[in-house]
């Protein structure tokens, strides 16, 4: 029998997963599917993880969501898959029986999911707006809202930090879904592995400042780009946000934050060139009168197809020059000029261009060294997980029955990850073996799905 | 709880002022691009001027109503630089 306290609870799964993101839900499928019970705990509103809200993926430049949204579906509706959303893990323990006990917290959402039809009536209704992160900060959003249009769940939440308390959503709201008496809810989930695939951040671009990122309104992230160019954009086109004018001149300037020492990051993201690629020749479809130049260190094109994408990008006519750059100013105009050292020549050059889009290296997400129980937890230099066996044995960090997946071992693009995914679960199928029956067995607590 | 749970919330939570005040800006700036485009459709640099409010400010409040359906983009400039935005007829 479950043990059920006020807002808390004790339940039993084979393995928790860290992270909805696609290389979790990758590993959530393939566990669920060889008859484990897993449960997925996602700090986001919404299962999908990053790779969710791209546009194409390289070098097939397939849609990106139509290869995520099935996933999702699937999880979302396997029945050996609980998700528990808008949840953080506060504390792992590890017990004398080798079993790992995870306590995670549910934030309010302030809607009942059981009731919210995610009619969006709730959203139109809010008289408040904020930044819609979903979108990068390009637009706005309402404080009740939809996290974003193919959301898993497809519930409603309330923003409660910007929340004026007008009660506007509560009235609009006809299956009565608004619910502002809801607190906290503790859970604690006894299993025997967890996998830890936390994924990963982006890197702050305000930190360089000659590249005047965050100060200049056309300097863009390489996500803001994305989010321009995937079909639910929310200019419906691709715009200089600093006053709307259609680009006519784009530079993509390379290694934003990567392979830099002096900000803290001298290693690789290992996607950011072949992402650079594939935005460069998707502006060239939504604007195919714009110039697109690529500043570029080395373009390391090192995947299976990823050089003949990059060939096929300089058929289509986008310009990579090798070059360091110096410093972006802005103009008048809210045009920006430019000034690079022409590896090629050995001078110094000004270009002008009138959006910039800055390709940011990817971070470590260091969400998980603040969970407590976990601070034994092996990290590298760059405080992604450490592989302590990394040619036979990728994916074990140094505790027992705490797997990896994804990038929460390093930079790695979307295949790696999914790779990385299924060998995880190979690895955890055979390690949980018989796990839940015979904890269930020997205890008074059920399994979720009872 | 239907309906009345606003309420409950109230009890326990304050807004801060500077959020109300925030929310009193959004509204005032709302209104001005609202009445700039009252007589017609306006690019963003036109709608700017109008209002005093600067470009990349419009750019997201016009790409936020746009959003939420009071206000529509219409055809490029002669240049095709800008589009044209316009109220909703809704």
């Amino acid at each position: 029998m479950e043990q059920n306290m006020k807002n808390s609870s004790v339940k039993v799964a084979d393995t928790l997963i860290l992270g909805g993101g696609i290389a979790g839900l990758e590993a959530a499928l393939n566990l669920a599917n060889t008859g484990h019970q897993v449960v997925i705990v996602e700090k986001d509103l919404s299962i999908g993880g990053r790779m969710i809200h791209l546009s194409k993926v390289f070098p097939t430049l397939d849609c990106s969501a139509c290869i995520t949204t099935p996933k999702v579906s699937e999880a979302s509706r396997h029945p050996g898959i609980h998700i528990q959303v808008n949840t953080g893990a506060k504390k792992l323990a590890f017990d004398a029986k080798g079993h790992w006990h995870v306590h995670v917290q549910t934030e309010p959402r302030f809607v009942n999911e059981s009731l919210c039809t995610g009619c969006q009536d709730c959203e139109r209704a809010c008289p408040v707006v904020v930044k819609d992160e979903y979108q990068y900060n390009l637009v706005g959003r309402k404080v009740a809202y939809i996290p974003f249009s193919i959301a898993s769940p497809r519930i409603a939440a309330i923003d409660i930090e910007n929340c004026i308390l007008c009660g506007a959503c509560e009235k609009a709201c006809v299956p009565g879904a608004i619910d502002f008496s809801q607190e906290p809810v503790q859970t604690e989930w006894i299993v025997k592995s967890v996998i830890i695939a936390s994924g990963f951040t982006l890197f702050d671009p305000d930190q360089i400042e000659r590249y005047g990122g965050g100060k200049f309104k056309n300097v863009v992230t390489a996500m803001q780009m994305e989010r321009q160019l995937v079909p639910t954009r929310p200019f419906n086109t691709v715009l200089r946000p600093g006053d709307g004018k259609i680009p006519d001149k784009v530079a993509y300037v390379l290694c934003a934050g990567s392979r830099d020492g002096t900000v803290g990051n001298p290693i690789c993201s290992q996607i950011c060139c072949m992402y650079s690629i594939k935005q460069a020749q998707l502006i060239l479809g939504a604007l195919p009168m714009a110039d697109v130049t690529v500043y570029y260190l080395h373009i390391r094109s090192f995947g299976k197809g990823f050089d003949e994408f990059y060939q096929q990008a300089k058929k289509m006519d986008v310009s990579f020059i090798k070059g360091k750059i110096g410093k972006i100013s802005e103009l008048e105009n809210g045009d920006l000029m430019l000034r690079y050292e022409d590896i090629a020549s050995g001078k110094i050059k000004e270009a002008k261009h009138d959006m910039v889009v800055l390709s940011v290296g990817i971070l470590a997400n260091r969400d998980i060294e603040k969970i407590s129980g976990l601070e034994n937890l092996e990290l590298d230099p760059f405080h992604y997980l450490k592989q302590r066996q990394e040619m036979s044995n990728p994916f074990k960090t140094n505790l027992p029955g705490i797997f990896m997946a994804g990038t929460a071992s390093g930079p790695m693009d979307i295949p790696d990850s999914i790779l990385s995914a299924g060998a995880v679960s190979a690895m955890v199928t055979k390690y949980n073996k018989g796990f839940v029956e015979s904890i269930i067995n020997s205890l008074t607590i059920s399994s979720w799905n009872e | 709880m239907a309906g009345k749970t606003i309420e409950i919330i109230k009890t326990k939570r304050k807004v801060p002022e500077a959020l109300r005040q925030r929310h009193k800006e959004y509204l005032g700036l709302r209104k001005k691009i609202r009445e700039a485009l009252a007589d017609g459709e306006a690019t963003i640099p036109q709608i700017s001027q109008k209002t005093g409010i600067p470009a990349d400010q419009v750019v997201f409040l016009v790409m936020t109503l746009r959003k939420y359906d009071e206000i529509v983009a219409g055809d490029m400039d002669d240049m095709d630089e800008y589009y044209y935005y316009k109220l909703s007829e809704k």
